[in-house]
């Protein structure tokens, strides 16, 4: 479960970002995220759907305790973000599109090297990653270096380190982007899968067909603030525009 | 603290992986002495060889004004005297050409002069080099043989000994010891090769683990795990601390080799040298070495992890080094001894230290006062360094 109130992040602005906008702000910075609330549920897919640099990735890096809010408060897990921020991280698997691993590393190693960081006891550890890697097809390149993997291997290996010590909530930041067709479906049933073991999940997105592929509940985001937050379903019902890209563009445009 | 040996012994294992880094902190500083001492020693025996014992050519003007030197002269066999070149302007060409290495040219009256007892002038010309630095000894030696010949007729004629000119003579006695003598010849040289290594061979991990884990994108997963910022920054630091260490070890190890493997060095003077190195006074200069290590790791990561991407960071660091080889470079300084206000110093304090152990003169308050004070800025730096780890503005930057 991820509880979200009212929380705002602001960031400075540099001198070079303030020289290069039109209207000099009254303030030299940012709110980036501002007066958003949701809750996503076990066993339902949250889809945070923005435009770039509508406050998507501030938002997940705060309920990730990367980032702490100015205002507001995140309870992920039953932990409060900023208090507990440990037990939080306990709890939660992260997964962008960007990620990247560590080159020099095996799958093997890169993940050990997670499950340790997670205090996982080693029978645990051997059989959560038995599972995973024959699950996802990794045995066969488990020992070589990941300098040496393709994109979709490597993709994998991102998975079995997000998912290495069960996340009962699981992050997905933009996780398909620059992936190719194949590679972004084992992310798609990955998102499906861990819905059905009653995970909560939350991913953000600007790619309308995963929208429609997976959301049970839709949040839409715009400079920082939420333009629409509650079940796919009602929001399907609900549209005054023919496509779903057609009332987001409305959506946003009225913001 | 056990996520911290976690993230420590993965970072290490990654290190060990990475080319560059084993290229930086192992190959280079175990080879480059050995090749240096082994190239630089063979160029000054050949250079010195070569103005020792190569004929030299020689002209001497105006011979007719000094016939004894002329034939003096003549009579040293390794001496070519050209006999073509006559006034002082030829020989200034010739000798700026490079076809003549010294011309000699008596004043006029120079017969006449040493005739009557007084001084002869004597010009000696040559274009210096390293080369005829050295040979215008033997050129300098004959002229005064044929002085020394002068002043004792002279003296006989007078009816004196030639002792008898001598009034004072002066006996030497150094009370310095071999081991006071090699702290002040090599004990400002040793803290100027590994204070360097120790720097190169941290920067690259250094790089590699803040501003690397930015550029890969591994930071955001990283900083998602349980691992504190403190354990993580507590991780990476002992790594980086641990290859500016071994860099400076390894540079060490090298320079202990090309010495021993010298065929150059006399094995007596060898043999004093390793009488004096005791492990004692290894052990104390390494001691200096870890909060110096320290320090370069905590300020080089705080960078590190300011820049956005492998390049940056290297563009920061470059000029990072000028800043760290200045008080070393000052240390070599005469004059510049190890007191209160220098050992307060980092790095030049383990500049002038090391001196001081090597010579074993090393005052132990002052050595006190060195460690107090590397540890104190090894302590501020690690501190900045987690403070710049903590802040989500450099973290995201």
């Amino acid at each position: 479960m991820i509880e979200v109130e009212g929380i705002a992040k602001k960031f400075k602005l540099s001198r070079k970002q303030l020289r290069e906008m039109e209207k000099r702000p009254s303030q030299p910075f940012v709110w980036a995220v501002d007066g958003v609330s949701f809750v996503c549920r076990p066993g339902r897919i949250f889809t945070l759907l923005g435009p770039n640099g509508a406050g998507k990735t501030t938002t997940l890096r705060l309920l990730a305790t990367m980032l702490k809010p100015e205002r507001g408060r995140i309870h992920v897990a039953g932990y409060d973000t900023v208090t507990e921020a440990e037990m939080v991280r306990r709890r939660i698997g992260f997964l962008t599109g960007s990620t990247g691993l560590y080159a020099r590393l095996s799958p093997a190693e890169l993940v050990r090297y997670y499950a340790d960081l997670h205090g996982m006891d080693r029978g645990e550890f051997q059989k959560r990653r038995d599972d995973l890697f024959a699950l996802l097809g990794i045995d066969e390149f488990a020992h070589r270096r990941i300098a040496t993997l393709s994109s979709g291997m490597k993709q994998k290996v991102s998975i079995a380190r997000t998912m290495i010590h069960d996340p009962e909530v699981v992050i997905f930041d933009e996780p398909t982007v620059g992936l190719d067709v194949v590679t972004a479906r084992h992310i798609i049933q990955l998102i499906r899968s861990c819905r059905d073991q009653g995970k909560t999940v939350i991913f953000s997105t600007h790619i309308m067909g995963e929208v429609a592929l997976l959301s049970d509940d839709l949040a839409v985001i715009h400079r920082g603030r939420l333009v629409h937050s509650g079940p796919f379903d009602s929001f399907r019902l609900q549209m005054k525009s023919r496509s779903l890209e057609d009332e987001f563009i409305r959506l946003v445009g009225e913001a | 603290m056990k996520r911290a040996w976690i993230v420590f012994k993965k970072e290490w294992l990654d290190v060990l992986r990475d080319r560059r880094t084993i290229l930086m902190m192992v190959v280079i500083p175990l080879l480059i002495f050995p090749a240096l001492m082994n190239l630089a020693a063979r160029l000054t025996i050949s250079q010195r060889q070569k103005a020792e014992t190569r004929p030299l050519r020689l002209a001497l003007i105006r011979a007719d004004a000094a016939p004894e030197l002329m034939r003096l002269l003549q009579g040293h066999g390794d001496l070519k005297l050209d006999p073509r070149v006559t006034t002082a302007a030829e020989a200034g060409a010739r000798l700026r050409a490079g076809t003549l290495d010294f011309v000699l040219i008596p004043d006029a009256d120079f017969a006449e002069r040493v005739a009557a007892k007084g001084s002869g002038g004597l010009v000696l010309m040559y274009k210096s080099s390293e080369e005829i630095r050295i040979a215008k000894k033997r050129i300098t030696d004959v002229v005064a043989v044929f002085e020394k010949t002068l002043v004792d007729n002279r003296l006989k004629g007078l009816g004196l000994e030639p002792g008898v000119v001598q009034a004072v003579a002066v006996r030497e006695q150094d009370v310095a010891t071999v081991k006071q003598r090699l702290g002040e010849a090599i004990g400002g040289f040793l803290p100027y090769i590994f204070v360097i290594f120790c720097f190169i061979g941290a920067m690259y991990p250094a790089i590699d683990l803040a501003a690397g884990e930015k550029e890969r994108g591994t930071i955001e997963t990283l900083l998602a795990s349980p691992a504190g910022r403190g354990e993580i920054v507590l991780g990476k630091f002992a790594v980086v601390t641990l290859t500016g260490l071994a860099s400076a070890a390894v540079s060490m190890v090298g320079l202990y080799l090309s010495i021993k493997l010298s065929r150059d060095i006399p094995g007596a003077l060898l043999d004093a040298v390793f009488r004096i190195i005791e492990w004692k006074t290894i052990l104390l200069v390494f001691s200096l070495l870890l909060p110096l290590a320290a320090c370069f790791a905590a300020l080089l990561l705080a960078v590190s992890i300011f820049a956005r991407t492998f390049k940056e960071a290297q563009s920061i660091m470059t000029p990072l080094n000028f800043l760290v080889i200045f008080p070393v470079f000052i240390g070599l300084f005469p004059g510049i001894t190890l007191d209160p206000l220098t050992a307060a110093v980092p790095v030049l304090n383990v500049s002038l230290a090391t001196r001081e152990i090597i010579a074993g003169t090393a005052a132990p308050l002052l050595l006190a006062e060195t460690y107090l004070s590397l540890f104190a800025v090894a302590a501020l730096s690690l501190w900045f360094c987690s403070r710049q780890f903590n802040r989500e503005e450099i973290i995201f930057r």
